[in-house]
């Protein structure tokens, strides 16, 4: 091998100098260091490591098109930057003390309140916690779950702690059959469902082109399995789709995700009412199931909701646990746990109870106070001392009090109401210390 | 399941709720919202031919 030993090698003419030829292998040694920290450096298409361990540092990729691919389990550490990125089909996990969203950052999926469910992780239960003998359409006991029946036997729903294992959740509903139907009538309908406020359902854009598709996870449970059928339901344009899922094993939970298409038509109205409503169905007669289940959205057609549907109530071995329950634009993500005390103020909106201690009053008056969040829409008012929703009772004596035809005047945030007790009652008591209950109840 | 329903009035004569009793014995006050579930439910009750009780305001 000849030896070239020189300190500098110019170009014969002009300013482009060639080392080698197509082919060759020009060979840097190790432990010898190539330095074009002050040039610049045009790289060829492909840069091939020779183990796979070296480092880029304080290295900026520059906006356009270039596509970086294997950063995968990355640390991007100290002052790197991700600027103009798309980082799609990934999962990506920041484990930092501090996360800045500059410029004009914006979170379209996975940000707050992602769960357009309410007491999806089954953990608010004002009303009780367990109501048995349960044949009609009803609010019982999770917030903002309603259960609608119509001749499908008779059920006790009780807020269970049985629940999927190392997932998060410490409460279920559970459905439990007390008396079945094993042989449903046509007209009979059975499902869990939760309403929710045209006002919080603009950003889908649902009635445009821009549509955004939903996603529904859920975890669930019975000792019967098979097919069952999760329902939107858009009651502003009577539009509907169903999907089916099957409980595969008997006892066991097991995660759901299902995926709706967007809908192009029919917007949802901009106002407190509702405008979808999500129907986990448990049973359903033959007017709800001799078609051809509609698994895109359309106009709604009840032959064609519930097609395929098991029969929950056809025994009273029967069980059903559901928890874990997201309903969210776009893609599924992990379930969003939010502070109990974030959830329950949430509840508030649609149901509050309230106690309140009069003193020193008189046979007739009048008693004012605020509600501490601002419900849906001016709530029904019902008195619900343990035992009779009429009665008062005297903090002192132990005595009781009937109220006698009050006159309630109300708002979102305000309640005037107008009592007077029953003569006979009030002669028992004194008139000091009275105590009551107030349910104000704007369910949709 | 709606039992009775009575209009009630302020001092004013105005009618300003609705008092119902429920089959099982519930009383409730329902405001004069149409966004109210039990509202349109005495509405209901109303179109399918339940009489109210009204016995004016006058106090």
């Amino acid at each position: 091998m000849s030896k070239l030993e020189v300190d500098k090698i110019d170009p014969q003419s002009g300013t482009d100098l060639e080392l080698g030829s197509s082919g060759d292998t020009i060979t840097i040694p190790s432990g010898a260091t190539l330095d074009a920290s002050n040039a610049t450096t045009t790289l060829p298409a492909n840069v091939v490591t020779t183990d796979g361990t070296q480092t880029l540092t304080n290295k900026t990729i520059a906006a356009g098109s270039n596509t970086v691919t294997g950063l995968t389990n990355s640390n991007l550490s100290g002052s790197a930057a991700i600027s103009n990125a798309n980082l799609a089909n990934s999962s990506i996990t920041i484990n930092d003390t501090a996360v800045s969203l500059g410029g004009s950052t914006s979170i379209s999926t996975g940000g707050m309140y992602k769960n357009i469910i309410i007491n999806g992780d089954m953990s608010i239960a004002q009303r009780g916690t367990s109501v048995s003998s349960i044949t009609t359409s009803s609010y019982n006991t999770l917030d903002r779950f309603k259960l609608t029946i119509g001749s499908a036997g008779t059920w006790t729903q009780s807020q269970s702690t049985d629940v999927p294992s190392g997932q998060g959740f410490a409460k279920s509903l559970k459905m439990d059959c007390t008396t079945a139907n094993a042989s449903l009538s046509s007209g009979a309908y059975f499902f869990l469902e939760q309403q929710i406020e045209g006002q919080n359902l603009q950003y889908l854009k649902k009635g445009t082109a821009n549509a955004e598709s939903l996603t529904l996870s859920f975890w669930v449970k019975s000792n019967k399995t098979g097919t069952y059928i999760a329902e939107l339901r858009d009651t502003d344009n009577d539009r509907a789709i169903s999907k089916s899922y099957t409980i595969s094993s008997a006892s066991t939970w097991e995660k759901k995700t299902i995926t709706y298409d967007g809908d192009t038509s029919g917007a949802f109205t901009n106002d407190n009412n509702t405008s979808l409503r999500l129907q986990f169905h448990l049973g359903a007669g033959s007017s709800y199931q001799s078609g051809t289940l509609q698994t895109s959205w359309g106009a709604r057609t009840q032959a064609d909701e519930v097609v395929g549907q098991v029969n929950l109530a056809d025994s009273t071995s029967n069980e059903w646990y559901v928890t874990g329950v997201q309903l969210e634009a776009g893609t599924a993500s992990d379930f969003e746990f939010l502070p109990y005390d974030v959830n329950l103020n949430r509840c508030y909106r649609y149901f509050q109870k309230l106690s309140v201690v009069l003193m020193n009053f008189n046979t007739t008056g009048l008693l004012g106070f605020v509600f501490p969040v601002e419900m849906r829409a001016n709530p029904s008012v019902s008195r619900a001392y343990v035992g009779n929703p009429n009665r008062m009772y005297n903090v002192g004596t132990a005595a009781t009090a009937d109220v006698v035809s009050p006159t309630t005047i109300v708002s979102k945030q305000t309640i005037r109401y107008w009592y007077a007790f029953s003569p006979s009652a009030w002669a028992t008591s004194t008139r000091s210390g009275w105590e009551t209950e107030y349910t104000l109840d704007s369910e949709l | 399941m709606i039992s009775t329903v009575e209009k009630k009035y302020d001092s004013e004569n105005n009618f300003v709720c609705y008092n119902i009793v429920t089959t099982n014995n519930l009383h409730i006050s329902v405001p004069l919202d149409e966004a109210n579930k039990d509202y349109q439910a005495i509405q209901e009750w109303i179109a399918d031919g339940g009489t109210v009780i009204d016995n004016g305001g006058g106090e």
